[in-house]
């Protein structure tokens, strides 16, 4: 084994690492145009591997959550048929009532979900560090895709994106800490912005319109219809987990699971929103 | 030197796209290996504290590039580890049985901590938060066992001259 000694070279090697990278860090978080394309190189250099790794692993992927999650699986089906039984019942009352929330918002000259039209993409992977809640999108700048355009299912609201590559995009999921929707409960109307934390998969809502909302289990959870909003009114973004406040309590605690796994998703659509026109480049 | 140094060019490249392909998939209670942390780490048990800071560095800035937090952040928490862990190896007597899984282990404690601190001090104060202790440990356990496998990698490309590439473990 070789034997170092604590030479003067070697410090003042580690002290030109350290103020480099603290140089780096400065110029990084104020945006720098140089760093962005290199990130970008390295991004569409290692897109395409990403969707053939991401391609290989699909049948692992299925076979491993067929074995581990049959039961859940098996149960979630009974749920799901009575669901749509209950919402085909849900959807004939609503149609009235969503008449005239479209005229109303038509009339306020609110942006709406069929403002937007969109991108699907597959979802290539999810962050490869430890502390984000991000996945990566094969689907970039050549196909339209531009930062801060939301994210959606079939099921609803999944995040909104962050960064955008030549060929691939990365997401920000709702349940990360760094991002917050303004949201509006299904009942009493009432607005308020979600907050995530880290590890928690539900989000709680914070800032409420009325401090005296009330919501009960299961009531879903929209985007609100707010001028210049970062997400089309009226996306599902989840369903109420858990309602108290106390005696003492200003405002209550609502939590909300989102409607979205956002541990499980495979395609995606991109919304081109807020700026519908945006002459699409394929996808 | 010009032959080494592509190998360990090629160590760092490979480990990169296994990281942001491979792994992205294969994440255990929130948490993934850092495979360049971990090559970090080899490369300073087998070479030193300043080679080890400067692959550490380069893999770092590597990493930095696939992140959603500043460039440059991976790269100052994987070089003073680097250097860190150099500085420990050069006070071992003796070479021991499981040291790589230790150091590994260990090393990725450290250096996650290093991002932690510094990355929430920058302004990502969503890194402080309490689940993150849970996700260090796990990556810490998870980065021991990627040990195994990446050491005699990087062991390979630092001494594949010198006819030491393959000691055991």
């Amino acid at each position: 084994m070789v034997v170092y000694r604590r030479d003067t070279r070697g410090r003042s090697t580690l002290l030109i690492i350290i103020v480099l990278s603290l140089v780096l860090i400065t110029v990084d978080a104020n945006g720098n145009s140089v760093v962005n394309s290199v990130r970008s190189t390295a991004h569409n250099v290692i897109a395409p591997v990403q969707s053939v790794v991401n391609s290989a692993f699909q049948p692992v992927r299925n076979i491993a959550g067929g074995i581990t999650h049959y039961s859940a699986v098996k149960s979630e089906n009974a749920r799901l048929q009575r669901q749509i039984a209950d919402l085909r019942g849900q959807l004939r009352v609503d149609k009235g009532t969503g008449g005239e929330v479209t005229q109303l918002e038509k009339l306020l000259d609110l942006p709406t979900t069929e403002d937007a039209t969109g991108i699907v993409a597959e979802v290539t992977g999810g962050a490869p560090g430890n502390f984000q809640r991000t996945v990566t999108l094969n689907k970039g700048t050549s196909q339209g895709v531009k930062v801060n355009y939301p994210v959606v299912t079939g099921d609803g609201l999944v995040g909104t994106v962050t960064q955008v590559f030549g060929s691939s995009s990365t997401v920000t999921l709702i349940d990360s800490p760094t991002l917050g929707v303004g949201v509006r409960l299904e009942v009493s109307g009432a607005t308020a912005i979600t907050e995530a934390r880290a590890g928690d998969r539900d989000l709680s809502l914070g800032f409420l319109s009325d401090m005296n909302a009330v919501a009960t289990k299961g009531e879903l959870v929209f985007t609100s219809a707010v001028t210049n909003a970062a997400f089309p009114a009226g996306l599902p973004v989840g369903t109420v987990a858990s309602y108290s406040k106390g005696a003492q309590d200003l405002q209550p605690t609502i939590t909300v699971t989102p409607v979205v796994n956002l541990d499980n998703l495979d395609y995606v659509k991109v919304l081109r929103y807020p700026d519908p026109t945006a002459a699409p480049n394929g996808g | 030197m010009v032959l080494r140094r592509i190998r360990l060019a090629l160590v760092v490249l490979s480990l990169v796209v296994l990281q942001t392909t491979v792994f992205t998939h294969l994440r255990v209670l929130d948490a993934v290996p850092d495979l360049c942390l971990v090559g970090t780490i080899a490369m300073a048990y087998e070479e030193g504290p300043i080679p080890g800071a400067l692959f550490g560095f380069a893999s770092g800035l590597a990493t930095d590039l696939f992140l959603s937090t500043p460039v440059g952040l991976s790269a100052l928490a994987f070089a003073l580890t680097g250097y860190g862990v150099g500085l420990f190896q050069s006070g071992l007597i003796r070479e021991s049985k499981g040291i790589a899984l230790f150091l590994g282990g260990v090393g990725s404690l450290v250096g996650n901590l290093i991002f932690l601190i510094v990355g929430g001090l920058a302004g990502h104060e969503e890194l402080f938060a309490l689940h993150n202790i849970q996700v260090l440990i796990v990556a810490s356990l998870y980065d021991a066992l990627m040990a195994a496998a990446v050491f005699p990698f990087v062991r390979w490309a630092a001494k594949a001259d010198s006819g030491q590439a393959w000691p055991p473990l």
